[in-house]
């Protein structure tokens, strides 16, 4: 029996909706023209006049921001309030430059807690659940952002931020908490921590997760699952909008239902910025239709994906969005080819291999290079030289296969590469420190 | 006839980390008996007779080391030229395949002895004993 938090809004009718939309989007076209000088002017030189946008149709014709955007309106730039009549900044972890800061008003927070609170109850939360929030507190959305969601829901909220995560394992087990919040990576390490402790799910009362804030795999779900003996659902957000919560799976765990109430989603061409068609693979761009403090329109995410409107079976009628290939930020080159993290992840799963790895890729001789360096499993190991190279030698074909590209496959120590409780890093690019 | 118990460790092939595996030996005062090691470019396998293989693999699995126990054949031979190849003979006549051998310090100056990694012990061990080659026990190299 699939339960909603706001049944009319996850339910309505297709017609409902785009009217909805209509009628908001119009009214924040109004609000950002006539407080947002830096907007105003990127519209002024796109000739464009709020009168233009009278629905969801005309959307293609407002500029698009990017991040580039937000940095030069760094700080307040984009602020469409009074500071007065915000309570809240988070701010992104900044680690592709600038932080980029974003203001919320009381109205902002609340639609953003009603938002996580759509994700927590189809996740199967309700007032019996103990919800344990294990991803950061702080400037980061995340922690404050599931919070939030969870009091709003209201679930028995353990606000234990990430780390120490033997004392997380303990909590679990003494307070009986059933809905581990945290990043996908966190929640594997914390599986793993859970077996060390010679405990296995039997021990522990988890029958959820809620995962997201960093790109992970289906065969990085299915080895969470496992080893929590839970299911596992992915969120989607990111600060520019609000947090997690724009994007959120139900039962069916096909793709995140879109709170298209609040943020319309439209899938574009990253060269070109042509809208293209549902069910395109293309760059995601949301359009904030009810925040006030910081309202974007059409801004772009950089993550690239699919929308699809197909009949789900858990009876929402939110379009959904597939689980982003990556974002195009986390996309390497490497001699001429696009590669994702998550595809190696998808291999060395499948292999049997944990899903800590660190991926180096430099360039000698004007040639790049791949190196992946993997934790060995101890399962496998052989007393024999020429047993483990072949295991090597067997990785990197299975990621030649998927790749089309030779890597380099270096087999180190079990738990050997550090734990991520927050945002993994997977990847060192030191072809950069060459330009 | 009982074969003796070879440890293999997994140790990465970077500055300090067999230092590492020998200093956990060393606390918990395991004796090393018979030691080798096969290297390549990224990891190389340790492989140890120890005194006490039991609390070994104990303390090194609990450090998170990966770990493999292998039956393995040990034998002690007269220290003169061509007794090695002799055993070889035997082996090969018998159709014993070697995947390895190192060897160690014996119980006299007047002996050495090696540790054979073979594909097949049983055979090795009727073959090595028709032949008269000495074996040696788990306890015999503890006791060394």
């Amino acid at each position: 029996m699939e339960r909603y938090w706001n049944e009319e809004i996850e339910c309505a009718s297709r017609e409902d909706m785009k009217k909805l939309q209509d009628e908001r989007l119009v009214a924040q076209v109004k609000h950002v023209y006539e407080n947002v000088k830096y907007y105003r002017d990127l519209m002024d030189e796109k000739g464009v006049k709020p009168e233009d946008i009278k629905s969801t149709e005309d959307l293609h014709k407002l500029p698009f921001l990017s991040k580039a955007d937000l940095r030069e309106a760094y700080p307040y730039g984009l602020l469409a309030k009074p500071l007065s009549d915000c309570v809240r900044i988070h701010a992104t972890s900044g680690t592709t430059g600038k932080r980029v800061v974003a203001f919320y008003t009381q109205n902002d927070v609340d639609m953003w807690e009603d938002c996580v609170a759509r994700a927590i109850t189809a996740a199967g939360g309700t007032e019996d659940d103990v919800v344990q929030v294990a991803y950061g507190y702080g400037l980061f959305t995340g922690g404050m952002g599931i919070h939030g969601g969870s009091h709003k829901r209201g679930c028995l909220t353990l606000p234990m931020s990430s780390g120490n995560t033997e004392r997380q394992i303990q909590f679990m087990r003494d307070l009986g908490a059933t809905i581990l919040c945290c990043t996908p990576s966190y929640a594997a390490y914390i599986g793993e921590t859970l077996h060390d402790m010679g405990l296995t799910p039997d021990d522990i009362q988890l029958k959820a997760g809620i995962f997201g804030a960093e790109p992970w795999t289906e065969e990085m779900r299915r080895s969470i699952e496992k080893s929590l003996g839970i299911k596992a659902f992915d969120i989607y957000g990111l600060t520019e909008s609000s947090g997690p919560g724009v994007a959120f799976e139900c039962s069916e765990q096909t793709g995140m239902h879109i709170n298209e109430d609040n943020f319309i989603p439209e899938i574009i061409d990253p060269e070109t910025g042509e809208v293209l068609p549902e069910g395109e693979v293309g760059e995601l761009v949301f359009t904030s239709i009810t925040k006030e403090a910081f309202p974007l329109l059409r801004y772009r995410t950089r993550d690239l994906c699919v929308l699809s409107r197909k009949k789900c079976s858990c009876g929402r009628t939110l379009i959904k969005m597939a689980k982003p290939m990556g974002r195009s930020d986390d996309m390497m080159i490497i001699r001429g080819v696009n590669v994702f993290p998550s595809q190696i992840e998808t291999v060395l799963i499948e292999q049997g291999y944990s899903p800590n790895y660190l991926i180096e890729v430099d360039r000698v001789n004007n040639t790049d290079t791949l190196d992946i360096s993997v934790e060995m499993n101890p399962d496998q190991f052989s007393d024999k030289v020429k047993d483990m190279q072949k295991q090597e030698r067997d990785l990197a074909e299975a990621i030649k296969a998927m790749l089309g590209i030779n890597p380099k496959v270096h087999l180190v120590s079990p738990k050997s590469i550090t734990r991520s409780e927050g945002k993994a890093v997977r990847v060192i690019d030191k072809r950069n420190l060459h330009d | 006839m009982s074969n003796v118990r070879q440890i293999s460790v997994f140790v990465e092939n970077k500055p300090g980390k067999l230092a590492e595996a020998m200093k956990l030996l060393k606390s918990s005062k395991i004796n090393i008996r018979a030691l080798a090691l096969a290297d390549t470019k990224d990891f190389g396998i340790l492989r140890i007779i120890v005194n006490d293989t039991e609390k070994t693999v104990d303390i090194l699995k609990d450090a998170s080391y990966a770990v493999t126990v292998t039956e393995v054949v040990a034998i002690s031979i007269p220290d003169s030229a061509g007794q090695l190849s002799r055993v070889l003979d035997i082996l090969g006549e018998n159709g014993v395949n070697l995947e390895y051998l190192y060897a160690f310090i014996g119980k006299s100056d007047r002996s050495v002895s090696f540790v054979l990694r073979v594909d097949d012990n049983n055979s090795a061990a009727d073959a090595l004993t028709d032949a008269g080659i000495i074996q040696l026990t788990e306890n015999d190299i503890a006791e060394m």
